[in-house]
């Protein structure tokens, strides 16, 4: 999905702030792209953006918490690294309940911003993945017919042919047919490659 | 004289003030003079026709024979009743009140008696409206708790009623001595007490009496707070009396004592507000600029560490290093500006009066009770200020020094407040100073620093605001360092031209 390396988004208003830690970032071989407000941010996102965002969380108009939620409705799994004047608990719990990855403290030193970028990287990449996957295994599972979703429901919750055959009111040898239909369609190997799929396609139950 | 010997019995018997009757051993009128006639409404005709037992009331008619026969067989001169007033019936059916007295005059072998009648109605019934208005006194003085005492000045001696020995804690109904009395106050309240006392006694003065102590009852322990209001009688310029009353507040002061810390409470919670939003001004304008020193540093830093000098960029770095740090006191200096911005109305001021509102709005917030030395100057010239501020100044000083006393238990916590001139700066000089434990050189260099403070419940602005509203107001506040005890402000104000 992503052909291209992270970038590290900064939203903040402060010119003087955006420049020196676009200089700091860069110097550590990581592409910047600053954006002065929320809104300028929003109307410039791209679904390929990868990497991470950080967002200051004073800023006129939308603020950052503001801008972190609106992330989440439009389905934004880029991850949030806040940066505040003075971060105080309710602020910070708030942030980090609503899925924030960090709080950092102006003035940041190099050492803990890139230590947080990396580690934001990281879990930009993880998000990636999973979303990948989750798009193979929807794209695998909606070939199935209704059936075969039903016997499968079933096998993957540790039920035997012989209880599933019961279950459906089907025959034991029907049940076989099903089954090794839905294995070679998901393109699994055994019944845990096939308990993986369903899961990452949240068809688990 | 020999005339006057001659006098008839008759002549005499009419001539008399007093009511008079004679009556005979059956109980018949003989004779009634005209203050009788009167008393009673007879005319003399009438009165002669009736016995004597038509002249009371019905019901002690019965009992009235008896007595009269036992008086027959023991005559003597005496008054009837036992002291009590008795009740005659006069013509008209009205009953009267009466002293009676007896005589008894033989005269030709016949007993007579001769009945005085005092009238008592009208004393009787002034005793029975002072009785009245005495017991309502009573009743008022039992509904508000009223004691009353009243003070001998010249013997040192103090009567004192039932409700007064109460609120004393004392059962002893004798009349007590003055220390005696004054041994109960307790001792952080003395001082005042006398204070009012001897405004009271002070023969130039009103002689109005009025102070408010605590009590504490010697048995239990108990403490109350005590009411008194009372009025100096003099005689020939001594004051020899002091009358008045006493009432238990206690409770009202705990009321005010909560209501009070309420007040406080919203107070230190609304002057906490402020203290965190100018604090978190002050941190957003700051940090944004330190935040590009900090990165624009360390980016220099970095590069020197690793010899990837691109001067072009380091240039602009460091550009920006000091473009943010110069707009940093920039910001403070906008920041300053904007706090004091309010133009201070300013008024000629007597200091003398300022300082005693000022310890008057102390006491009213719960920071009175010490003893005061007041070095006033009655001639001292206007000063220029708001007066508002002076005296939040003041306030502010004076509880600092009540809380530092209190603290360290001062026994009699004192503060003395004098009014001077600084000649050679042409200002008025105002002297704070306090018996409480003095301040240690450490603590005396970060007193007037912004939220500095030894209390637990302060937030540390106090003496910082106090010196800003000084040096708005054209003066200086300082401590003077070096006291052995107590702790000495002083500030200066510029007089008015």
């Amino acid at each position: 999905m992503t052909n291209h390396e992270p970038v590290v988004y900064i939203v903040d208003d402060e010119p003087s702030v955006r420049d020196s830690l676009t200089l700091m970032i860069e110097q550590a071989n990581i592409s910047v792209q600053s954006f002065e407000s929320a809104e300028a941010f929003l109307s410039a996102y791209e679904a390929d953006f990868f990497g991470c965002i950080i967002i200051d969380v004073k800023m006129p108009e939308m603020d950052g918490l503001q801008l972190h939620i609106e992330l989440l409705h439009r389905k934004v799994w880029l991850p949030v690294i806040f940066l505040t004047g003075h971060g105080d608990i309710p602020m910070s719990v708030k942030a980090i309940k609503t899925g924030a990855l960090d709080f950092l403290t102006k003035p940041v030193t190099r050492e803990k911003l890139l230590t947080c970028i990396r580690s934001a990287f990281t879990e930009a990449k993880k998000r990636v993945d999973e979303a990948a996957h989750k798009q193979n295994a929807l794209a695998c599972l909606a070939k199935l017919t209704q059936r075969e979703r039903e016997v499968m429901s079933l096998a993957v919750q540790g039920c035997c042919n012989k209880e599933i055959a019961a279950c459906l009111g089907i025959s034991h040898r029907t049940v076989e047919v099903h089954k090794s239909k839905i294995m070679w369609k998901t393109g699994s190997i055994n019944l845990l490659d096939l308990v993986r799929i369903t899961r990452e396609g949240d068809l688990g139950k | 004289m020999d005339g006057l010997t001659n006098l008839s019995f008759r002549a005499l018997f009419d001539a008399a003030v007093e009511a008079k009757l004679l009556v005979d051993a059956s109980g018949r009128i003989v004779l009634a003079n005209p203050a009788v006639q009167l008393l009673l409404g007879y005319s003399e005709d009438e009165i002669c026709e009736v016995t004597i037992e038509m002249l009371m009331p019905a019901k002690y008619c019965e009992q009235h024979r008896h007595y009269r026969a036992f008086f027959s067989n023991n005559p003597e001169k005496r008054t009837m009743g036992n002291g009590k007033a008795l009740t005659a019936l006069c013509r008209d059916g009205t009953e009267i009140m009466l002293d009676i007295s007896l005589s008894p005059i033989k005269t030709q072998g016949q007993l007579y008696v001769l009945i005085t009648f005092i009238a008592t109605d009208q004393r009787f019934k002034a005793e029975e409206a002072l009785r009245a208005s005495e017991e309502r006194l009573r009743l008022a003085k039992q509904a508000a708790g009223l004691g009353i005492f009243d003070c001998d000045c010249k013997n040192k001696i103090i009567y004192w009623d039932e409700q007064m020995r109460r609120l004393w804690g004392q059962d002893s109904d004798d009349p007590v001595a003055y220390d005696e009395f004054l041994s109960v106050i307790h001792p952080e309240d003395r001082a005042a007490r006398k204070a009012a006392y001897n405004h009271a006694i002070d023969p130039t003065g009103n002689g109005e009496y009025s102070a408010e102590f605590r009590v504490i009852h010697a048995a239990s322990g108990i403490e109350r707070w005590i009411v008194t209001i009372g009025r100096v009688h003099f005689e020939a310029g001594h004051a020899m009396r002091l009358v008045g009353v006493a009432q238990d507040v206690t409770e009202q002061k705990h009321l005010q004592k909560k209501l009070q810390e309420q007040r406080d409470e919203t107070e230190s919670f609304f002057k906490q507000q402020v203290a965190t939003r100018t604090a978190s001004a002050i941190a957003h304008e700051l940090n944004q600029p330190l935040t590009a020193i900090s990165a624009y540093s360390e980016v220099i830093l970095h590069a020197l560490n690793n010899e990837e000098i691109d001067s072009d960029k380091l240039k602009g770095a460091l550009e920006g290093c000091i473009a943010q740090a110069q707009r940093a006191g920039r910001s403070l200096h906008e920041l300053l500006a904007f706090l004091q911005k309010s133009e201070i109305k300013t008024e000629q001021l007597n200091l003398n009066d300022v300082i005693c509102e000022a310890l008057s709005i102390a006491e009213n917030d719960g920071y009175g009770g010490f003893h005061k030395i007041l070095n006033l100057q009655p001639d001292l010239p206007a000063v220029q200020g708001n007066r508002t501020q002076v005296q939040k100044v003041l306030v502010n000083l004076f509880r600092n020094a009540v809380e530092a006393m209190r603290i360290a238990s001062v026994p009699t916590a004192t503060i003395s407040i004098s009014v001077g001139t600084l000649a050679k700066a042409n200002m008025a000089s105002v002297i704070v100073q306090d018996n409480g434990p003095s301040l240690d050189k450490d603590l005396a260099k970060q007193i007037f620093e912004p939220f500095f403070t030894t209390k637990p419940s302060g937030i540390g602005m106090g003496l910082a605001i106090s010196r800003a509203l000084i040096e708005a107001n054209g003066g200086q506040l300082w401590l003077d360092p070096d006291l052995n005890t107590g702790t000495r402000f002083r500030f200066t104000l510029p007089f008015a031209i």
